[in-house]
């Protein structure tokens, strides 16, 4: 079987971290926080564990200190979104979740959408959600949890929902780990795509004056001809020779995203457009205040316009 | 690095699945049991960011950039719905002056909590 780590025992340990969340969900009467987030702690660190001990022998790695700094400050600050009391703190310790997952997508070399994470997670839509907690709830004065509303005090049916979570993950780490083993890196995607960017190819070549102002990279079916890292070039009075490339010619992660985006998923712009507009009108109508106003105001009101033009 | 490897081993795709499959878990057990309506779309948040996290691990292991594109999407959507969500929120707070999911009971349907809310 293609199982990266013996499931009962993976199971153990995530039933161990479920039981770890339902104690530290806050509960009347005070629950024991600390203990329930030590053992959902203890019940992370086995599946890592787990998987460190199967995967060391799994082939290529990526930079891994950073991977389990990251995740363990993602996965922390998720289970204190959803454990702490007050809502303030739940979305600032939310905006730590996001800090840590952007710190996550730029070791998948992503940075574009990390830093896209960054900018719109933690500064737009986490700012308004504060807005929204600071206009409806009360803040409590110092360490006195009593004036919190009762709906923040008491969560509702915890075992039942640790529960279900246990089952999903457990179904979920089940399906996605057999056959993990073989899923080692392949290569950078961003090394991939500098054949169908002939325009940053021309660039690094001109930078470098190995090509003069009339020459022109080949490009073949929206491609440039790349072969053993040297490049077709046609220069201006006609002949075609092959130049050698540059060292550090690379396409960045934003060009080549952009390169995806624009020439695989043309569509998707306008229709995340339309989303975000249909959302914004949504908002206004659904937040506008109505105000009725009588008829005998109206009519004042005509009256006084139609008097004074 | 290589001291890093020797005391971590290496990181494959099965770890950020994992990281990724624990936040969306997180996030759905908070929707479950949190009563607080603004907790609860903050935990409808946690799991776009779990799925986000396998999109962009699978676009790395895979080297292609489908994955990246579609979080694009993902942060589009995560946006619309906390602009539609919160002012529904809003909404609902004038209306019963509190944040509970439980004052809108009756949405559930069936007869015996409508007809006794309908006095209000």
């Amino acid at each position: 079987m293609d199982q990266l780590v013996n499931p009962f025992v993976l199971y153990g340990a995530i039933a161990l971290g479920g039981v770890g969340v339902a104690l530290a969900l806050p509960r009347r009467g005070g629950s024991p926080q600390v203990l329930g987030a030590l053992l959902a702690a203890l019940g992370g660190v086995g599946v890592l564990a787990l998987l460190g001990g199967a995967a060391s022998d799994a082939g290529e790695a990526l930079p891994s200190v950073y991977f389990y700094l990251f995740g363990a400050i993602a996965l922390a600050a998720a289970l204190r979104v959803i454990t702490h009391k007050r809502p303030v703190y739940a979305a600032l310790y939310f905006i730590l979740t996001i800090l840590s997952s952007a710190g996550l997508y730029l070791i998948l070399s992503a940075e574009f959408m990390a830093f896209a994470l960054v900018i719109v997670y933690a500064g737009a839509i986490l700012i308004t959600y504060l807005f929204v907690i600071m206009l409806a709830t009360q803040a409590p004065v110092g360490g006195d949890t009593s004036v919190l509303a009762e709906y923040d005090r008491a969560a509702r049916e915890p075992v039942w929902a640790a529960a279900a979570g246990f089952v999903l993950l457990a179904g979920l780490t089940t399906l996605l780990f057999s056959g993990a083993r073989t899923l080692a890196p392949t290569g950078n995607p961003a090394s991939l795509d500098l054949a169908a960017l002939p325009g940053t190819i021309e660039t690094a070549l001109r930078e470098d004056d190995l090509i003069g102002a009339g020459d022109k990279v080949v490009i073949e079916d929206d491609r440039a001809a790349i072969e053993y890292g040297a490049v077709q070039v046609e220069r201006a009075d006609g002949t075609v020779e092959e130049v050698e490339l540059p060292a550090d010619a690379a396409v960045s992660n934003t060009q080549s995203l952009a390169y995806d985006f624009l020439h695989n998923h043309p569509a998707t712009i306008e229709i995340a457009g339309v989303i975000l507009l249909m959302a914004m009108l949504g908002a206004t109508v659904l937040s506008r205040r109505q105000v009725i106003l009588e008829e005998e105001a109206k009519q004042a009101q005509m009256r006084a316009l139609g008097g004074a033009g | 690095m290589t001291l890093a490897t020797a005391a971590f081993g290496s990181v494959t795709l099965a770890h950020y699945l994992f990281v990724a499959s624990a936040l969306f878990t997180i996030g759905l057990v908070g929707f479950l049991t949190r009563r607080n309506l603004i907790i609860m779309f903050l935990c409808t948040e946690l799991m776009f960011q779990g799925a986000g996290l396998a999109l962009i691990a699978f676009s790395r292991f895979h080297a292609n950039y489908t994955g990246q594109t579609f979080v694009v999407f993902v942060i589009t959507v995560a946006a619309a719905e906390a602009a539609l969500a919160l002012a529904l929120v809003v909404l609902l707070f004038r209306r019963r002056e509190s944040l509970s999911a439980e004052e809108w009971r009756e949405l559930r349907g069936g007869s015996s909590c409508t007809a006794s809310r309908r006095l209000h």
